[in-house]
């Protein structure tokens, strides 16, 4: 660990922090930006290897060179700062829906019993239908395309967090509640003194899992009908046969993907209070 | 004598006790999915009641319930999910076999759990179908892309609750399993899988959730069979019925595969007072 420590940079800011934590967080740092230029070589590599192949020589604009080469022209036409615009307000819309609906119902789910044995089995019926099975249904009950997607992205992550939720209530001290009344709590001050403090590291869990789960939605449900968004550009590099821009908007999912994550996995560390989570 | 009457007493009082709880359980299962169709047909009543939208009435349970008879009759139902159940089979198992050993990987070599994060949480985020144009021009054949696909999607979870799990698991096992002499196949058959293996289940369930949202949007291009590839032949050919029908055994499936996998995960737990 000493040795560890002792390898980092010595720059006289860092000495003034914790030298554990310092050490820590730049061999982490380092060992992440060494991890994705692996990656990044391995990509490389086989972008080489396809390039090589007189068969599949047409197909070197997947490689890592031509794909950062097209970032430039791609920001510059405002075509990555579209996509991302009009991807993100359709999974904004969609998740907050889903909060919205999901957070009531699982506290529904957590405080009536007989509401949670009855409504179990249809929405596990529900839960477990492909959300893009209900892409038709969606298309012909909704009047514009954008509000299907919506609708799908929201009835895909309605459901973590409603079970999140409710996992959460149900691990809460029923004493508290019996403490919060004596001390003459109203149901509102139940609602935003205990419930609400108690269950936002599992509201938190479950956004996570319902972005990981809107963000598998959004894409495919794009690919049809609308003419935006980041799977709308995926499709339609692939028909323009623009791999350049294929790969890059495939990269620009996966950095806001994680981006995205990362900022759920901040929020549940944020809001824990039991230590073991 | 006595005892035995008492015996007989206390065990019957079990067994009509817990007949008591299943009945229960099953009377809530059917209760709430009757409340599910009752709203379900109420819902296209209205909506079909004005004459405009009249054609709305054949997504209503009943028509949607008599759609998979006739499906059944004709093949339709077992031919699209026996080929999506092959796809979806074939992807998981590839999946565990690869997933499983890198979640070894990433659990025991601190090495490669720090340099493998990065990029694995950059490919873990990319969505999958985004990788669809890339697979339907690396592989031969769109089965083989769908397959892809849903190996794609669901590596992770496993991984990631591999690792998870293997890092629960105390060191002290491995010391006290090699002064006991065991070698390194024995410490893998006898202490990890055993300690992992609720774990990998849980991995799996996430996996198979995921996989089911990827498999039918796969299906929706270029194969001809398949379950998202008879939701999309039931829509253009505007047999609601039938897209209804497909809609329903879809929930059914992923339903019977999702507790499947939560019995096993059950059965395979034994860390008490989690799940």
């Amino acid at each position: 660990m000493s040795d560890g420590s002792a390898q980092v940079p010595a720059a006289p800011i860092q000495r003034v922090a914790e030298p554990g934590l310092v050490g820590s967080t730049g061999r982490r740092l380092r060992n992440g930006v060494i991890g994705l230029g692996i990656l990044f070589a391995l990509w490389w590599l086989g972008g080489y290897l396809i390039y090589l192949n007189p068969k599949t020589t047409h197909f070197a604009s997947f490689g890592p060179v031509p794909t950062f080469k097209a970032f430039p022209e791609m920001l510059s036409d405002g075509l990555i700062q579209s996509a991302v615009l009009a991807s993100g307000y359709r999974l904004g819309v969609g998740l907050l829906i889903a909060v919205l609906i999901g957070v009531p119902l699982g506290i529904m789910m957590g405080r009536s019993k007989w509401f949670r044995e009855l409504s179990n089995s249809p929405f596990q019926v529900i839960r477990m239908v492909s959300p893009l099975s209900w892409m038709p249904l969606a298309v012909l009950v909704f009047y514009t395309w954008n509000q299907s997607i919506i609708f799908l992205i929201a009835i895909a992550s309605v459901w973590p967090v409603a079970y999140a939720t409710a996992a959460g209530l149900a691990k809460v001290d029923p004493a508290w509640f019996k403490v919060a009344r004596n001390l003459g709590a109203k149901p509102v001050q139940l609602l935003t003194r205990i419930i609400i403090p108690a269950i936002a590291f599992d509201i938190f869990t479950g956004i996570r899992l319902a972005l990981g789960i809107a963000w598998v939605v959004l894409v495919p449900a794009e690919f049809l009908g609308v003419t935006s968004g980041l799977g709308y550009a995926i499709e339609d590099a692939r028909e323009a046969l623009a791999y350049d821009h294929l790969t890059a908007i495939v990269l620009v999912i996966g950095i806001i993907g994680w981006s995205l994550d990362s900022i759920c996995v901040f929020f549940i560390k944020r809001f824990s209070w039991h230590h073991s989570g | 004598m006595n005892q035995s009457a008492v015996n007989v007493e206390v065990n019957n009082y079990r067994v009509s006790d817990s007949l008591k709880y299943f009945g229960k359980g099953a009377t809530n299962f059917v209760g709430g999915l009757a409340i599910l169709f009752a709203l379900w047909w109420i819902g296209i009543y209205f909506m079909s009641a004005d004459p405009a939208r009249q054609h709305f009435a054949d997504f209503g349970p009943i028509p949607a319930i008599k759609a998979i008879g006739y499906a059944w009759e004709d093949g339709l139902v077992q031919s699209a999910v026996m080929s999506s159940g092959a796809r979806l089979g074939l992807g998981l198992l590839l999946a565990i076999s690869i997933g499983v050993p890198l979640g070894i990987l990433m659990g025991s070599s601190k090495k490669f759990r720090e340099l493998s994060n990065a990029p694995f949480q950059l490919l873990r985020m990319i969505s999958p179908l985004s990788w669809e144009p890339i697979a339907v021009i690396v592989f031969v054949t769109w089965d083989q892309a769908i397959v892809f696909l849903l190996v794609i999607a669901s590596l992770w979870p496993i991984a990631f609750a591999t690792a998870a799990g293997l890092s629960k698991v105390d060191p002290a096992w491995f010391k006290v399993a090699r002064n006991l002499g065991a070698k390194p196949r024995h410490i893998l058959t006898q202490i990890i899988i055993p300690a992992i293996a609720f774990d990998v289940l849980t991995g799996i369930r996430l996996a198979l959730g995921v996989a089911w949202i990827v498999l039918v949007p796969a299906e929706f291009l270029g194969v001809d069979s398949g379950l998202g590839y008879t939701i999309q032949d039931a829509r253009e050919t505007l047999q609601y019925d039938y897209l209804m029908a497909m809609v329903l055994i879809i929930g059914a499936i992923g339903y019977l595969l999702d507790s499947t996998c939560v019995f096993l995960i059950k059965r395979y737990s034994w860390t008490r007072g989690e799940v």
